[in-house]
């Protein structure tokens, strides 16, 4: 994907927002002390001190910001907010993070407005890129200038993407289904996962279709029986009975359905909403060489655009 | 944007009309030529773009207007809106059976059959498709017909194909035996000014007799496949072939008997509310499925909208409106008049000579275009002979049969068919290839079309009152109906 250059991750923060070696602070402490770095340089954001602090740190009650092994993002979205604002703290020796089991050498503590959905995950990938292995991420925490630092992000490959993609958002585990599995191994799949969807694939291991509950429910139930408006006629589940004998029988590729929104890892994300709504889907695939990649969850997809 | 060869066939198809027609002498000046222009480039949309059909239809009809072919008035009186209150209401009587579970009996019924055979199934399924298609229409038949191949199909773990093939067929022929089954027949039978049971006595034994040799034909054709269903039967029969039901059926089978009761009895009822002439053609025929739609919408006003909304096939009546417009502009301009000279000096033999032209051409064109299209254009042209001679009347006979019969050639030749490819793929299943289909479609319609010419050309055929010299006031009068018959 081309690369932004108006969207430099280093113009959001100035060295003075950056506090290298902050020894033996907590991660409370930390946050603290980063959003009054924040208050202290630049347009002072719309809520006060305390409000952003709380913001923050019940952020990380939800769930804990580690992104990636020695980095952590805490951050919160702020009403009002005109620009994102960053601060970052680093730890050569590492701080500790409630819930991590490894220490956090680089902290980035991110306020971003909230009518911009698509910024934190826009800074998430460019962060990620930038500091992609623990020897980067090491560098940098050892650095013990402030204007290293900043040149370091300034120099390097720190750019915010134009756009969010299916490969920022999807999940990369699954559960599969093999088409040549049979109805009992789905159902008994869908009961103990407790899902309504999976993935199928063929023997090569590329994705063929998906299977829904939806779909067990038609082969149970034949279109000719789902024309009446009144069912009792079928109220003890007969037609459930013929299936049941029949599970062992019938193979996923009978039923497997093929048309469901599947789409490339760098597919922008607003396509991958608008194939969830056109598909009336809850998942969307993400397929690369004929091979599935990953899944965008609706309620993640939500989260990541609306809550993270 | 990637340029579509296909365009370019659409315009050669335009242009080749247009000019082949002038230099036939169909078309004599502008306005004539412009007319058959629009009228050949529906039609090959229809061919070439099916999806778009409707849109060629709004710009033809503009394009009538806008060269004064036609008037907005001449237009609005040529959408044949009498056919379409007949189709709308029987739509709904159909999304009722539905609705009330008689259709689901019919299949229910076939399924709890026991000991069943190959050869039985394909019988069965044969009078099915075709007594369907003939008392509700071809496409509500085919999909009740593929419901049931389909569960059979499953459960034995077999090919659809072949019996999808047979269904349809029959559902093609069945659907000429009356008015109800095709639009082509209530089309034509208005437009003939024939009654239900003169159309009845007309076209029902030509439907059978052609429905038998299909039987015969198809389980020949079939053989192997028809076999392993026998098989598959014997070695299923403990679990049957779906889920054993007691469905209700009866306010169903009530409702369907009572619309086609009334509809039989039209011309009787017309009689006796006066209803004669020529403004009031077939009124209750076109009246019956809308009072029965009307009081089955009273009795369930829940789904009243549901069965106007998702019930009728608008899209297609729309489609319907604005091709009989088009048509319509062909007798308008003078066209027709112009084709009718032209077959009477070239087509030798009389009205008999010319049942097996007329019959040829309709299967051909309805293999190709939807039947509806070729019958559409055609009409004019009957109308036309018939004013010239009553003996012409036959005519009818041979464009439904050979409108109907032909939609068996091919994949395209009827919405049935359309409607069953589409289907077979919703299940997952490979459509039908053209050849496979066009093998036995061609022997299916040369065969059906060959009973129908000798038919009709040995056995009398019913004879609209309108093609009498008698003015169409007379055809309400009760005596004349016994000689209609003869």
């Amino acid at each position: 994907m081309k690369r932004n250059a108006d969207l430099r991750l280093a113009a959001y923060f100035g060295p003075g927002d950056i506090l290298p070696h902050c020894g033996e602070l907590s991660r409370d402490e930390i946050v603290r002390k980063l959003v009054e770095d924040v208050y202290r340089s630049g347009s002072v954001p719309p809520v006060g001190i305390e409000e952003s602090v709380k913001a923050v740190l019940d952020r990380e009650q939800d769930g804990s910001t580690v992104i990636m092994d020695g980095l952590a993002l805490p951050h919160a979205r702020i009403a009002g907010l005109a620009e994102p604002r960053i601060a970052v703290a680093t730890s050569e020796r590492g701080v500790v993070w409630p819930g991590e089991e490894s220490a956090v050498h680089v902290v980035f503590l991110l306020l971003i407005p909230q009518d911009k959905p698509a910024l934190y995950l826009q800074i998430l990938r460019a962060l990620t890129t930038a500091l992609k292995d623990d020897a980067t991420l090491r560098t940098v925490a050892a650095m013990t200038n402030a204007g290293d630092i900043h040149r370091f992000f300034e120099s390097g490959k720190a750019y915010l993407p134009r756009y969010i993609t299916a490969a920022d958002i999807m999940a990369r585990d699954f559960l599969t289904l093999k088409d040549s599995d049979t109805l009992q191994t789905c159902v008994d799949t869908f009961i103990r996962h407790q899902v309504s969807e999976v993935a199928v694939l063929d023997r090569d291991g590329d994705l063929k279709g998906v299977v829904r509950a939806g779909e067990l429910l038609r082969v149970c139930l034949p279109e000719y029986l789902l024309w009446m408006s009144d069912l009792s006629p079928i109220a003890n589940f007969e037609p459930f009975a013929q299936v049941l004998e029949n599970e062992r029988r019938t193979w996923l590729s009978e039923i497997l359905v093929k048309e469901f929104p599947v789409v490339s890892p760098d597919t922008p994300a607003v396509q991958v909403a608008g194939e969830m709504t056109r598909y009336k889907s809850s998942k969307c695939y993400v397929r690369e060489g004929g091979k599935l990649v990953g899944i965008v969850r609706l309620p993640k997809f939500l989260n990541k655009i609306f809550r993270e | 944007m990637k340029f579509n060869p296909k365009i370019l066939f659409l315009a050669l198809v335009v242009l080749v009309v247009s000019l082949g027609g002038r230099a036939c002498g169909l078309a004599s000046n502008f306005t004539q030529t412009t007319t058959l222009a629009v009228f050949a480039g529906v039609i090959a949309t229809t061919l070439f773009f099916w999806e778009r059909r409707v849109a060629a239809a709004f710009i033809g009809v503009s394009v009538l207007i806008a060269t004064h072919a036609m008037t907005l008035q001449s237009i609005l009186k040529a959408t044949e809106l009498d056919i379409i209150f007949f189709l709308v209401g029987m739509m709904i009587v159909v999304g009722v059976l539905k609705d009330l579970g008689f259709l689901t009996w019919v299949i229910q019924s076939i399924i709890n059959r026991r000991n069943m055979t190959g050869v039985s199934f394909t019988a069965i399924l044969c009078v099915l498709s075709a007594v369907l298609a003939s008392v509700v229409d071809e496409v509500s038949s085919i999909v009740v017909v593929l419901a049931l191949v389909f569960q059979v199909c499953d459960m034995l773990k077999l090919r659809p194909h072949p019996f999808v093939l047979i269904a349809v067929m029959a559902t093609n022929i069945g659907s000429s035996a009356t008015m109800l089954g095709n639009p082509v027949g209530i089309f034509i039978g208005n437009k003939a000014g024939l009654t239900f049971a003169q159309f009845l006595v007309g076209a029902t034994p030509v439907a059978l007799a052609s429905l038998c040799a299909t039987l015969a034909i198809t389980v020949f054709w079939f053989r192997k496949d028809i076999r392993a269903m026998t098989l598959a039967m014997a070695r299923h029969r403990r679990m049957g072939l779906g889920p054993v039901l007691e469905i209700p059926y009866r306010t169903g089978l009530f409702i369907l008997l009572a619309t086609v009761s009334v509809i039989a009895f039209h011309h009787q009822i017309e009689h006796a509310l006066a209803l004669g002439g020529a403004e009031n053609k077939n009124a209750f025929l076109i009246m019956t499925p809308l009072i029965v739609a009307g009081i089955l919408m009273i009795c369930r006003p829940s789904r009243a909208r549901h069965y106007v909304e998702k019930d009728v096939e608008w899209w297609t009546l729309l489609f319907f409106m604005l091709l009989f417009a088009i048509a319509g502009s062909l007798n308008e301009q003078g066209i027709t008049q112009n084709l009718a000279d032209e077959l009477t000096s070239h087509v030798k033999g009389g009205p008999k000579g010319m049942i097996p032209f007329v019959l040829v051409l309709a299967s051909l064109g309805s293999a190709f275009v939807d039947n509806i299209v070729f019958v559409a254009a055609f009409t004019p042209v009957i109308q036309e002979l018939v004013a010239r001679s009553a003996d012409y009347s036959v005519l009818w006979w041979a464009l439904l049969f050979g409108a109907c019969f032909g939609g068996n050639i091919t994949v395209v030749g009827s919405t049935a068919n359309i409607v069953a490819s589409g289907l077979l793929e919703k299940h997952g299943h490979n459509p039908i290839r053209f050849g496979t289909w066009f093998r036995l479609g061609a022997l299916v319609g040369l065969v059906t079309a060959l009973i129908a010419w000798a038919m009709l050309t040995i056995f009398p055929s019913p004879r609209p009152a309108s093609a009498e010299p008698v003015p169409e006031v007379q055809q309400a009068e009760p005596a004349e109906l016994p000689s209609l018959n003869g």
